[in-house]
């Protein structure tokens, strides 16, 4: 009795399991790709391998988070897509007084917020005067409105903020205008634990490109092409943004169909997916730099000592060495891949702004040992850096635990120095203890890298003397400034810059002051890394490089290619699922995984069938 | 379903009476019971308190790193760092009440962290509880059968594969069948998804939104189950074959029970036991143990919330998926002590 049950349990089970598979395998085939007869709605999907923490303008701190918000809220201005200078976008035009205390925004007139209601200067208002008021408001924006006192609409086209001193940071007010009508019922107290998140039938109100309307954490965030959008319904009706929690899954995704476009590929399956049919590589000029940081002398931002800094670092000439002592070229071969030589902290990407100095640092090891001869570190019998009081020259290096570019980094740095005769004590911390031991200044040599933003002030602050720590009842706390660098003259044009509102001339002190940081060398900028995307090009066509054919093509600042993008012929749309499901020129898979993988199927085929065959012998011998 | 408890559980009662017959007052096993979930508690509190210096004793600057990059003013960083300086029994207690607290917010998600568990731990329960359900019954019984007729092809194919697959590291074998069956290679189809629980814009509650989940469920469940099942297997084949040469069963067989009725009747129920150990152990790990197989295949659940949590660090988050963790071990061994009990009487006393 016993044995037909165990029996009939498993028939059950494999019937259901074969009922079950032909509806999922039906289901599976459509649901992979938005298909792009005419009928359907156009889908594009998005993998991202970074899940939106919170879809609160207010709250989220992700890049990703910062995507969403621009495709929901509008901002008064926008980086243009062709070389990052300010242009129209909730507001047609702008000007500062001639007194320079007020800046007059004129709003576009008749917009409407999803919902229909009336979107006017009132909501811009509202939206700066909530910052400007706020407390937990002000953790994301306070930075932009810290030299705005108020912000009135005095008719519903005409947008007036009050400064306490002229700023340039006016054309670039990265702040999201929110529908009063919905905010206003958010309060100061609820506003941080506020999600933000749609529910069936109920999208979140916005005014940008697309309108949010589900969202599953974890796993994807959708949106809807906003038909009140002031420059027309962009031609993607519908917008998905699918959470994968690797990259390679997202590679993969992409190669299948799944998804249109992979951001933030590693370059080992960006060289795998490239020459693929159907898909279209982009190695993209990027914001960021990463560096290695210096001790220069760590202080308070009064001037008090701190930390266990080697007194080494604090001789220009030292830090200079070690500069000619890296070999960037190697770095971006080996480490970044994908990427340029760095120089000084503002990055390429930004050419009004970035400074390529006359006097480059180039690999040079016998310059570097000279540099060190001349500041008393003088070699001794072992090939090691002796200095003046006799006692060898040790570094210690950080590498960051979270990234495997600053290990491999940390290493090749270590070896060059290495040979120039400094002995470095290499270790890899997380990033939160790097920026314990950065504020302390309990640190030598570090690596780390920064994302820099189209206005400079952010990343020029960092080197600024009001940057170094601050103590609080005998606790010390990191500012921005993670070398320690401070320097008069680089104050001063830090504080001239900060009120210039004549683009050029900003331009022309951002660039003496990237000098001087070269100069003075707390930092050895290693390189500029590029930005890996790649997208289904046999589905969508007409994206926008942000700068014009170098920059990244989505994950900009503003929506341009959100707007741009259109479907991509329909016979390219057809070859989808022939291409996606092309696996003959999988270029990732070696041969010997193959052979492992079929040897693997093979193993598991041949015990299920024996499983089965025995079972039918053993019946027959009982 | 619970075919092989039920089996294991009859016969028990059989070998009870044959064995000493002195389990009949209820006391010992009250006493027993109590002892076990005594312990538990005091492990418990234990866990709770290492935890919370554990945690206090990281070093780090979590807000530097939240706002390193980021334009907030100075004044805005000192007073998000005077949320965290509290003093030190303020922070215990605010501890404790962490996960069951709604007014203790995760730092990275800004929500309060026992919501950000609820949400996800479905997710995760649905994936490995299937998981060990299939592979406690398909391991049980390929180790019943590889032992029953040791030494023959059953028995040598098996074994290999088993170990094969428990020697595997379980987030390879898992990008093996994502490349395998999820993109699709030149001998194998790529019909399954490459991650997620449900396809975007699917209706959950509807027909097509089970079968979906399902879909996406299959690789997944496959790697975990594979693995699992390999440990059963093995476990119950040696366990089995140590109760072979037993006298019992000889006397089993010289009654003349037919071969099938000694196995199942008398020797299986004995061997069960170190079988049924590891699944309640592996129930315990039922919440955390899935973290990687989670990030191969972007299976939204507590393992992946766990992986932001460290990131960040978010340390209310970690705090709290620490003691769920720890919760689910320790309830875990008291299940299989109480469970062990009534499958062996001899441990009552």
């Amino acid at each position: 009795m016993r044995s037909t049950s165990w029996r009939s349990v498993a028939a059950v089970a494999a019937a259901a399991s074969l009922l079950l598979l032909p509806a999922s395998i039906g289901y599976a085939d459509e649901s992979p790709s938005p298909a792009l007869i005419s009928a359907e709605p156009t889908a594009f999907t998005v993998g991202i391998t970074d899940d939106v923490d919170s879809l609160n303008p207010f709250t989220g701190i992700v890049s990703t988070a910062y995507e969403m918000y621009q495709l929901m809220y509008p901002s008064l201005t926008s980086p243009s897509a062709e070389d990052f200078s300010p242009v129209p976008d909730l507001a047609e035009s702008w000007e500062e007084s001639d007194d320079q205390s007020t800046w007059t925004y004129k709003i576009r007139e008749g917009l409407k917020w999803s919902d229909g209601e009336p979107l006017t200067a009132k909501d811009a208002a509202y939206s700066f005067n909530r910052v400007i008021n706020g407390n937990y408001e002000q953790t994301n924006y306070g930075g932009y409105v810290a030299n705005v006192t108020k912000a009135e609409a005095p008719d519903d086209t005409t947008l007036v903020l009050t400064v306490k001193e002229p700023t340039p940071l006016m054309e670039n007010l990265a702040v999201y205008i929110l529908p009063e009508h919905i905010w206003k019922d958010i309060d100061g107290k609820a506003v941080r634990s506020y999600e933000n998140e749609p529910t069936p039938g109920n999208p979140i109100v916005g005014a940008g490109p697309f309108v949010l309307t589900e969202r599953q954490k974890g796993q994807f965030i959708r949106f809807e092409a906003n038909p009140n959008y002031y420059k027309g319904k962009p031609s993607i009706d519908e917008l998905t943004f699918r959470v994968y929690k690797n990259a390679d899954a997202v590679a993969q995704a992409l190669r299948k169909g799944e998804v249109d476009f992979a951001d933030e590929m590693q370059a080992n399956v960006f060289d795998a997916i490239q020459g693929e049919e159907g898909i279209t590589t982009v190695n993209a000029e990027y914001y960021g730099f990463n560096e290695i940081g210096m001790n220069y002398g760590a202080a308070l931002a009064d001037g008090t000592p701190i930390g266990d800094g080697n007194p080494a670092l604090e001789d220009v000439r030292v830090r200079q060495a070690i500069n000619h002592a890296i070999d960037r070229q190697t770095l971006v071969d080996k480490v970044a891949k994908y990427g340029t030589p760095g120089s000084t902290i503002i990055p390429p990407i930004y050419s009004t702004l970035h400074l390529e100095p006359a006097n480059p640092f180039t690999y040079d090891p016998a310059k570097a040992g000279a540099l060190l001869d001349e500041a008393g570190y003088t070699l001794n019998s072992d090939g090691k850096r002796v200095g003046p009081d006799g006692e060898p020259l040790t570094l210690r290096l950080l590498g960051r635990q979270e990234s495997q570019t600053s290990q491999q980094t940390v290493q090749f740095v270590a070896g060059w120095l290495e040979e120039i005769g400094i002995t470095i004590d290499t270790k890899i911390v997380s990033e939160d203890t790097l920026i314990e031991l950065n504020g302390e200044g309990r640190f030598d040599l570090f690596e780390w890298g920064w994302v820099v933003e189209p206005d400079p002030d952010y990343q020029l602050s960092t080197f600024t003397c009001a940057q170094r720590s601050s103590e609080e009842d005998g606790t010390i706390y990191a500012g921005l400034s993670d070398s320690h660098f401070c320097n008069e003259e680089y104050d001063a044009l830090y504080a001239q810059q900060a009120v210039e509102t004549d683009a050029a001339k900003r331009a022309d002190i951002v660039k003496q002051m990237q000098q001087i940081v070269y100069d003075e060398a707390p930092y050895a900028v290693t390189f500029y890394y590029d930005l890996l995307q790649a997208y289904r090009s046999d589905r969508f066509a007409n994206f926008v490089q942000q700068p014009t054919d170098r920059g990244p093509a989505l994950f900009q600042f503003g929506t341009w290619s959100y707007e741009s993008i259109t479907p991509a012929s329909a016979e390219d749309g057809d070859s989808t699922t022939a291409s996606g499901s092309e696996s003959g020129s999988d270029s990732g898979l070696n041969p010997a995984l193959v052979a492992g993988l079929a040897a693997v199927a093979v193993a598991l085929v041949a015990g299920v069938v024996l499983v089965t065959r025995r079972r039918a012998s053993d019946e027959d011998t009982e | 379903m619970d075919q092989p408890v039920s089996t294991s559980a009859a016969p028990v009662q059989d070998g009870a009476a044959d064995g000493a017959g002195q389990s009949s007052g209820m006391s010992p096993g009250t006493r027993y019971a109590a002892r076990s979930i005594g312990s538990g508690v005091a492990t418990l509190f234990f866990v709770v308190v290492f935890n919370f210096f554990l945690f206090r004793m990281l070093p780090g600057d979590p807000i530097g790193l939240y706002t390193r990059g980021r334009n907030v003013p100075p004044e805005q960083i000192a007073k998000l760092r005077a949320e965290l300086d509290k003093p030190i029994l303020e922070q215990f207690l605010t501890y404790v009440a962490n996960p069951f607290s709604s007014t203790i917010n995760s730092a990275r998600f800004n929500r309060p962290v026992w919501e950000l568990i609820f949400e996800r731990v479905g997710a995760t329960l649905l994936l490995v509880g299937t998981a060990i359900l299939i592979a406690s019954i398909v391991g049980t019984l390929i180790g019943i059968r590889a032992a029953w007729k040791r030494g023959e092809t059953f028995d040598s194919v098996s074994s290999a594969v088993t170990l094969t697959l428990y020697a595997m590291p379980e987030f390879w074998l898992g990008m093996i069948l994502l490349i395998m069956f999820g993109v699709g290679t030149a001998i194998t189809p790529g019909v399954f998804p490459i991650g997620g629980i449900i396809s975007p814009g699917v209706d959950p509650r509807s027909l097509e939104g089970i079968l979906n989940v399902a879909w996406h469920m299959v690789l997944p469940v496959t790697t975990l189950a594979a693995v699992y099942v390999a440990e059963y297997a093995l476990v119950m084949r040696a366990s089995l074959i140590d109760e072979m040469g037993q006298d019992y069963l000889t006397v089993a067989r010289a009654k003349g029970l037919k071969d099938k009725v000694v196995r199942r009747r008398h020797a299986v129920p004995n061997a069960i036991l170190p079988t049924v150990t590891l699944i309640f152990m592996n129930l315990g790990f039922v919440i955390s143990g899935a973290i990687t197989i989670e990030t191969v295949f972007s299976w939204p659940g507590l393992g992946l919330l766990t992986y932001d949590a460290l990131r960040g660090p978010d340390i209310a988050l970690l705090q709290a998926t620490f003691l769920l963790f720890s919760i689910g071990v320790i309830v875990a061994n008291i299940i299989a002590d109480l469970l062990y009990a009534v499958l062996d009487p001899r441990v009552r006393v």
